[in-house]
């Protein structure tokens, strides 16, 4: 892997020049540009705000802030998996063409939707001050400082499945519909829409206390769960079914060990992506 | 180490039988796999080109020339043998592969050439020269999908060669463009021959390959048949053309007496 990484040093230029390029050809032809990237969660978070409030009639304090610190992840994890399970067919021809470490194409969809991330987090965070200093909303806490530890786990988390994906994706066309399928199932499991204390809610009235600390180890759930907590304060108790929901501090064993494995699965991509690349042009 | 490019043995095979679009499915439900049919892309080539050298790789289509260029270059990994190659390698790449439609010719100068694997202070030097030598610089800031397909061999070629390679691999694309331009390529060429750099291509156009190599390689079926002068190799290739030819026309005349 030495050697590889080494190769992939030596090329750093194409990577930035593949980044660089997919963010220009992305906004080239729109006017609005990047603000097309912000639009998407924006209307989601809107909309998923409107039917939880005003439809079903939960009175969540807040509740925009709370979905949308887990909602901007979300799109990240989402968005470079879906590139990355199309980015080696995408580039077929040169593939076949010119040698070049091959790694560098789902590594460049990863990075150019990593940009849109810190810029949409960037907007977050002036969404946040605006609320500080306009409307009395709480203090951003000092924990917020854990943000770019937390970032750098989701980017590790993201380039390993990116590499598993992109290269199956060469071996079975069907791996990206299986994606999109899972990416759905998914996003509902991790506690994007909801606060994780109502899973740990529903597994202690099942005496299973151990599942739940099984599900926070899944690195979106734990990470999901970890920036809400690190940027936002403490939501208020929610009362379901009568009883109220307190909020749960953040633990934070769990989270390390989430880190531990977003980082095993980057190594073990790299490594599953190294072992076949060598036939991508051969296949594509 | 006077060599530029050593192959020892080398093999290259391919499954023939493969599904256009493999499924998880058809993994999934075939436990036992299938036999594959194994085709022989190369078959066993054994050659040295030495640095300085210019060599024109003919034969028929499917003989193998593409897989030649691309073990060469490390597209492909040999099946068995060695490669082995000595300086930096450029390859001309076809028109489209290279290009993104959206960006200008600048912007698509600096990315081909991170493809090739130079790095933003190799390309600051050499854009100038780039830029000159393909004659585009009143295009140069405009999108490529607004380029001809010969102003995009021109930005492809003059690529290829400004950025200083010491090995240029060409795969048939010296014959576009006009007559003008194809003269400056030639004459580029000869001047990178005499700064002792090494060029290998693979050519059709049996008239440019004389006029350029001075050693000709005949692949047929994967293997090397005749490797020398290129007019004498030439020669032979043509030669066994004229007899599949007449060998044709026998079969022909065959078929015709036996039937009528």
């Amino acid at each position: 892997m030495a050697d590889e990484l080494r190769e992939l040093f030596k090329y750093r230029y194409l990577l930035m020049q593949l980044v660089v390029r997919d963010i220009k050809v992305r906004y080239k032809n729109s006017l609005l540009g990047f603000f097309w990237s912000l639009a998407n969660p924006l209307i989601q978070v809107a909309t998923i705000t409107v039917v939880i409030k005003y439809v079903m009639q939960m009175d969540i304090p807040n509740y925009s802030a709370y979905l949308l610190v887990g909602y901007l992840p979300w799109m990240f994890f989402q968005m470079a998996l879906l590139d990355s399970s199309q980015v080696v067919l995408a580039h077929r021809d040169l593939l076949r063409k010119v040698y070049f470490p091959r790694e560098v194409l789902p590594l460049s969809v990863v990075l150019a939707n990593l940009v849109h991330y810190v810029l949409a987090m960037v907007v977050f965070f002036a969404y946040l001050l605006f609320y500080r200093f306009f409307l009395h909303g709480a203090p951003i806490a000092l924990t917020a400082l854990w943000l770019p530890v937390l970032m750098a786990l989701q980017t590790a988390l993201v380039i390993g499945l990116a590499f598993f994906i992109s290269c199956l994706n060469v071996f079975y066309e069907d791996v990206k519909y299986l994606l999109t399928v899972l990416l759905n199932v998914f996003f509902y499991l991790t506690p994007v829409m909801y606060p994780a204390e109502l899973v740990f809610r529903k597994l202690d009235a099942l005496h299973l206390p151990v599942l739940y600390k099984l599900y926070m180890l899944v690195p979106m759930n734990a990470l999901t769960n970890a920036y809400r907590k690190t940027l936002l304060p403490p939501f208020e108790a929610l009362t379901i079914k009568g009883t109220p929901v307190a909020s749960q501090p953040l633990d934070w064993s769990l989270v390390a060990g989430a880190g531990v494995i977003c980082l095993l699965v980057a190594v073990a991509g790299y490594a599953f992506f190294n072992a076949r690349k060598t036939v991508f042009a051969e296949l594509v | 180490m006077d060599y530029a490019i050593k192959l020892d043995n080398v093999s290259k095979s391919f499954e023939l039988v493969r599904e256009k679009s493999p499924s998880l499915k058809s993994a999934l439900l075939s436990f036992r796999r299938r036999p594959t049919q194994k085709v022989l892309g190369l078959n066993g080539v054994t050659l040295t080109v030495a640095k300085g050298e210019t060599v024109a790789v003919v034969g028929k289509n499917g003989s193998g020339k593409s897989t030649l260029l691309r073990v060469i270059s490390k597209v492909y990994r040999p099946t068995s043998g060695t490669v082995e190659v000595h300086g930096r390698m450029s390859t001309m790449l076809a028109l489209a592969a290279g290009f993104h439609p959206e960006l200008t010719g600048r912007e698509n100068i600096y990315f081909n050439g991170a493809i090739l694997g130079l790095t933003a202070a190799d390309l600051r030097d050499s854009i100038d020269r780039i830029i000159d030598f393909s004659e585009l610089n009143d295009f140069i800031d405009s999108p490529v999908k607004t380029y001809s397909d010969g102003m995009l061999m021109r930005l492809g070629f003059s690529i290829a060669v400004e950025t200083d390679p010491d090995i240029l691999l060409i795969d048939e694309v010296l014959a576009v463009g006009d007559a003008e331009f194809q003269e400056k390529c030639y004459e580029r060429i000869d001047a990178f021959k005499r700064a002792g750099r090494t060029i290998l291509f693979v050519t059709h156009d049996l008239d440019n390959a004389a006029k350029v190599a001075s050693r000709g390689i005949w692949l047929s079926a994967g293997q090397v048949r005749a490797d020398g002068e290129t007019a004498q190799v030439i020669a032979q290739y043509l030669n066994s053309l004229a007899h599949v030819h007449e060998a044709g026309e026998e079969g022909i005349a065959r078929i015709q007496s036996g039937g009528g």
